[in-house]
């Protein structure tokens, strides 16, 4: 016969034998393995399986410039409730020694009523020690209850900082679900802030115990004596460019205050200082938060959970007439020998547009000085829409300034564009571009941004994408990695800005706005400014940087229905300028502890 | 003719009632294994969701005409191969190969439907008019549709499923009368490819003996030149190749050497399989009762680690029960590749035969610990929506051809 044809009885024949050999090796093997050797198997099944032990990781430290701590952690009991041996008659008892209300852990075994019975809640963090000593004494009658001893956000360290730091929080299930291979549901997450944009530095990596477990998940023992375990590796210390002593007189000058402060290096945009009042407390989110705390921070009027640093917008008043100034500089429009007359207002149209005083006849630097706003009408006239648009977007306005948080608005800068959109091809009038010279009208700004602007006027135009990291200290590679700021230049001329650094020296040096605030030893320039608010009495608005000769810190005040900018801003600004340049005159390390990263993790232990 | 009325002679019970049972052994057992799990304890009323729509599909692909299958074969290879790179660019990564299409809540994995597109297309184009399965160029043209997906799906990369493609090309050459020197010219290359990773000496040894080969079969100088030239840039091309598998995959093959050297790695998937099916005992340790799974030591078992379910919770007699069923299935579509009325279905029947085979084999190898550690999913009982669809399909067009195996066109 021909083996080679089409399906022929010979290929049949190795198939079909193929076929009847694996499913009688397969019944051979199936004997063997739950007949034969049953015992042994069902043995290994009872006695000894390995289970992981997960143990959390430290998270990174958090540093200020100086190498200060800001936030740390401290070790702490977390009581836990596992469903499936839980007995829900014993939740009075509970709630009582943990004096929480009626309902607590009820309400929170429902939210996570979709996990596995199997699986811990934690019902309490940072539980006193008087808990877990009665715990202790009682736990043969408490099925289902234990702790386990973790280590949580210590923010004992003299500065808040809630919204720049962030907190976190256990992971939600939605973004569980997509990072399943990295997280654990119960782990925590960083939620916003710092601790958010830098989750991967600072959470470190999990280490694993390896434990023999019987079949009621006994434990009976380490697997292989502990050989084949692994430590928890701490997260990533980070150095922030934060300076705590900046950062602490701020705090204290808006105790009682609504508002925001950011403060830049000039030359590198490294963040001083960084404040949103009021704060929240975020101790309360250590903890396992509370409805209670939830319902009070999302209903306070105040707002105390908006990041008002980098998210409010409002039309930043006079601190933006330098741009104007700028732009007439640039474009040709005005030098310093031009001039105007100013009459306590500026006719347009059928229009009076007022300025606050009559100024008589007003140069460039004067009309900063004094803050003459006849001159910026005339000024931003002569400009006309698109050349202003353009100019205020060179300063980083309308768009973010990239900051490494999450929370951030870019603003609006008003175009012609934007008009037409809003108000139709001819809806809008001329009249609308001329109170945009004096920073009223649809131009919002965010403090963030102003701040940025004013460390572009610090330093003529060169300076850095704003952010709170400068460097971190991988514990793995003991070793320290430095940040690079990314540098930019905004291509302004450097006369254009010399004349209008100068008018902001006379603001707070000469006959100006702000010479309420003028030190003997520290040179301030700066400009006042009042946001107009729809809702209230006016936001109080100051920029400003200092030494005027060499720019270390640029700094943006806003003080919510404060009135003017030189009385209610401009001292608060004085203040945490003093704070940070005196110490840096002084020795830096003065009041700088001499402790690295590195050391200070050892001494955490 | 003698016109049978039965139902039998129209509707092959004895494949579609067992692939019955297999399912709703699947679904127990996946039932088992999710019930208690924190994040996948939905797949249950997932799969009976995917188990409703694969019957209907089912339905509709046993009742066209038989005919739509050899017509339809290019446009649905094209389609699989279109799919294939585009899943490359644009899919979606699970456990780190890019396989999937997200679709609504739901993905689709082009490699499963590509199986249809391959057998289809090769079966197709080896029974196609006076085909000659001896002539280089015919065995060459029948590799390259069989090898391209191979690649692709090499590129995702799952390692299983291409292994799947390789054994469905190889079978069905092999079926189509293939004679000893052209089995030669297919599985040598891939046995020079395999000795190029034990060591240079290995790799010349492998090279030497194909000369001889060569020299034994007596072909002219042309031919046997092509054929060394082929199996020397296979064995460069597989070297290439081997960088392209993951450190897991790598691991994988030696852990199935010795399993004991990783207990905590691959290796530890697959003892703590053989824990479970072992404990079973003859009767099983029960529904829902099996400790192994009820534990969960054996990650994603509801996919790949199935059997061992079965094996834990229905003892000796269970996994019997459930490889007696797939030696029905085999047993009858083995039998209805002698019947079938063309070449064609011939060969369509045998591709579906080896790929549920090749699925079978692996799997239930793996989880006896007779086989390597590799992926692939358990026909009929695993969960996965796009797995249970094909399988379905593919059983629909076999049982197509049953019906049609008494007519004369």
């Amino acid at each position: 016969m021909n083996d080679n044809y089409f399906g022929s009885f010979f290929r049949r024949r190795i198939v079909f034998v193929l076929i009847i050999g694996f499913f009688t090796l397969c019944v051979g093997q199936l004997f063997n393995m739950q007949i034969l050797q049953q015992p042994v198997y069902s043995e290994k099944s009872d006695e000894n399986s390995v289970k992981p032990i997960y143990q959390l990781a430290p998270r990174g430290i958090l540093f200020d410039r100086n190498h200060q701590v800001l936030v740390g952690n401290k070790p702490s009991f977390t009581l836990r409730i596992t469903p499936s041996n839980y007995d829900k008659k014993l939740s009075p008892f509970i709630e009582a020694i943990l004096g929480a209300n009626p309902g607590y852990i009820n309400r929170i075994l429902k939210i996570n009523e979709s996990y596995s019975k199997f699986i811990p809640r934690k019902i309490a963090k940072d539980v006193s020690f008087k808990v877990i000593a009665w715990y202790e004494e009682n736990s043969s009658k408490l099925p289902g209850v234990d702790y386990v001893m973790e280590t949580q956000r210590d923010y004992s360290f003299g500065i808040s900082g809630s919204h720049m730091f962030g907190y976190t929080k256990e992971i939600p299930m939605s973004t569980y679900q997509k990072r399943k291979s990295e997280y654990d549901i119960g782990d925590e997450i960083g939620f916003n802030g710092i601790e958010k944009t830098y989750e991967d530095y600072l959470r470190g990596e999990k280490g694993i115990k390896y434990m023999l477990v019987d079949s009621r998940q006994k434990t009976i023992g380490r697997y292989m004596n502990g050989g084949e375990d692994q430590p928890a590796v701490k997260g990533d210390d980070l150095v922030l460019t934060i300076d705590k002593d900046a950062q602490r007189v701020a705090e204290e000058a808006f105790k009682d205050k609504r508002g925001a402060v950011v403060a830049l290096e000039p030359s590198t945009g490294e963040v001083i200082a960084f404040l949103s009042a009021p704060q929240y407390n975020l101790e309360d989110f250590a903890k396992v938060t509370s409805n209670e705390v939830w319902r009070e921070l999302n209903t306070n009027p105040d707002k105390p959970m908006f990041n008002r640093a980098s998210m409010s917008t409002f039309a930043p008043g006079s601190t933006f007439k330098m741009i104007s100034a700028i732009a007439g500089l640039e474009e040709g429009i005005i030098d310093t020998n031009t001039t105007i007359v100013c009459r306590g207002g500026y006719q347009f149209g059928d229009r009076f547009f007022k300025c606050l005083h009559v100024h008589g006849t007003v140069d460039v630097e004067a009309s900063i000085e004094k803050s003459c706003n006849t001159f910026y009408y005339s000024l931003v006239n002569k400009l006309g829409l698109d050349i202003w648009s353009k100019y205020a977007k060179k300063f980083g306005f309308g768009s973010k300034t990239r900051i490494d948080i999450p929370e951030e608005s870019s603003g609006i800068v008003p175009t012609r564009d934007y008009y037409n959109r809003v108000y139709g091809k001819n809806g809008w009038t001329k009249g609308f571009v001329i109170s945009l010279g004096i920073g009223q009208g649809e131009l919002n700004v965010t403090p963030l941004q102003l701040a940025q602007y004013t460390a572009l006027f610090a330093n003529s135009g060169k300076s850095a994408h704003p952010h709170f990291l400068k460097s971190f200290f991988d514990p793995k590679t003991n070793e320290r990695y430095e940040v690079k700021p990314q540098y930019y230049d905004i291509g302004i001329s450097k006369q254009s800005f010399d004349i209008v650094r100068k008018a902001m020296f006379l603001v707070v040096n000469g006959a100006g706005t702000a010479t309420n605030i003028r030190l003997p030893d520290i040179a301030i320039a700066g400009k006042t400014g009042t946001a107009q608010n729809p809702h209230g009495k006016d936001h109080a608005i100051f920029v400003g940087f200092a030494p005027y000769d060499n720019p270390k810190i640029a700094i943006a005040v806003i003080v919510e229905n404060a009135g003017f900018g030189s009385t209610a801003a401009a001292p608060i600004a004085r203040d945490i300028i003093k704070a940070y340049l005196q110490k840096s005159d002084n020795t830096q390390t003065s009041l700088t502890s001499k402790v690295s990263p590195a050391e200070e993790e050892k001494n955490e232990h | 003719m003698n016109i049978n009325y039965k139902l039998q002679d129209k509707f092959d019970l004895s494949i579609f009632l067992p692939a019955i049972g297999l399912i709703i052994f699947g679904l127990l057992a996946i039932y088992s294994s999710t019930v208690n799990h924190p994040t996948a304890s939905g797949n249950f009323q997932k799969q009976v969701l995917f188990v409703i729509l694969s019957l209907i599909v089912f339905f509709i692909t046993f009742s066209l005409p038989l005919q739509s299958f050899k017509k339809f074969a290019i446009v649905v290879y094209g389609a699989s191969i279109f799919f294939l790179i585009a899943v490359l660019l644009a899919g979606k990564t699970v456990y780190g190969a890019r396989s999937w299409f997200g679709i609504g809540g739901f993905g689709f994995q082009p490699s499963e439907f590509a199986k249809l597109g391959t057998i289809l297309m090769l079966s197709y184009w080896l029974t196609y008019k006076n085909r000659d399965i001896n002539n280089l160029k015919d065995i060459g043209v029948a590799l390259a549709i069989g090898i391209l997906p191979v690649i692709l799906i090499m590129l995702e990369p799952d390692m299983g499923t291409s292994i799947v493609f390789l054994i469905i090309t190889i079978s069905l050459i092999f079926w189509s009368g293939i004679s000893l020197f052209g089995l030669f010219v297919v599985l040598s290359p891939g046995i020079v490819a395999f000795a190029s990773i034990l060591g240079t000496y290995a790799f010349i040894a492998a090279l030497l003996t194909v000369v001889a080969a060569l020299f034994f079969f007596k072909k002219d100088l042309f031919n046997s030149l092509t054929v060394f030239i082929i199996n020397l840039s296979a064995g460069f091309f597989f070297d290439y190749v081997f960088k392209v598998l993951r450190p897991h995959q790598q691991k994988r093959i030696a852990s199935f050497i010795d399993p004991l050297a990783d207990p905590l790695g691959a290796g530890y998937n697959a003892l703590q399989a053989k824990v479970a099916i072992g404990s079973g005992g003859l009767f099983g340790k029960g529904f829902l009762k099996g400790n192994q799974t009820q534990l969960r030591y054996i990650p994603e078992q509801w996919t790949d680690f199935i059997y061992c379910v079965i094996g834990e919770e229905f003892g000796f007699i269970g996994s019997i029960l459930v490889i007696s069923l797939f030696l029905i299935i085999f047993l009858r579509l083995f039998k209805l590749s002698a019947t079938a009325k063309d070449g064609f279905s011939v060969l369509v029947t045998v591709g579906v035969l080896t790929l549920l085979f090749s699925h079978f084999a692996i799997n239930v190898g793996m989880n006896l610990g007779i086989t390597p550690v590799i992926g692939l999913p358990l026909p009929f009982l695993s969960y996965g929506g796009s797995t249970q669809m094909m399988n379905m399909v593919m059983l629909g067009i076999v049982l197509n051809i049953y019906r049609n195996r008494k007519l004369h066109t």
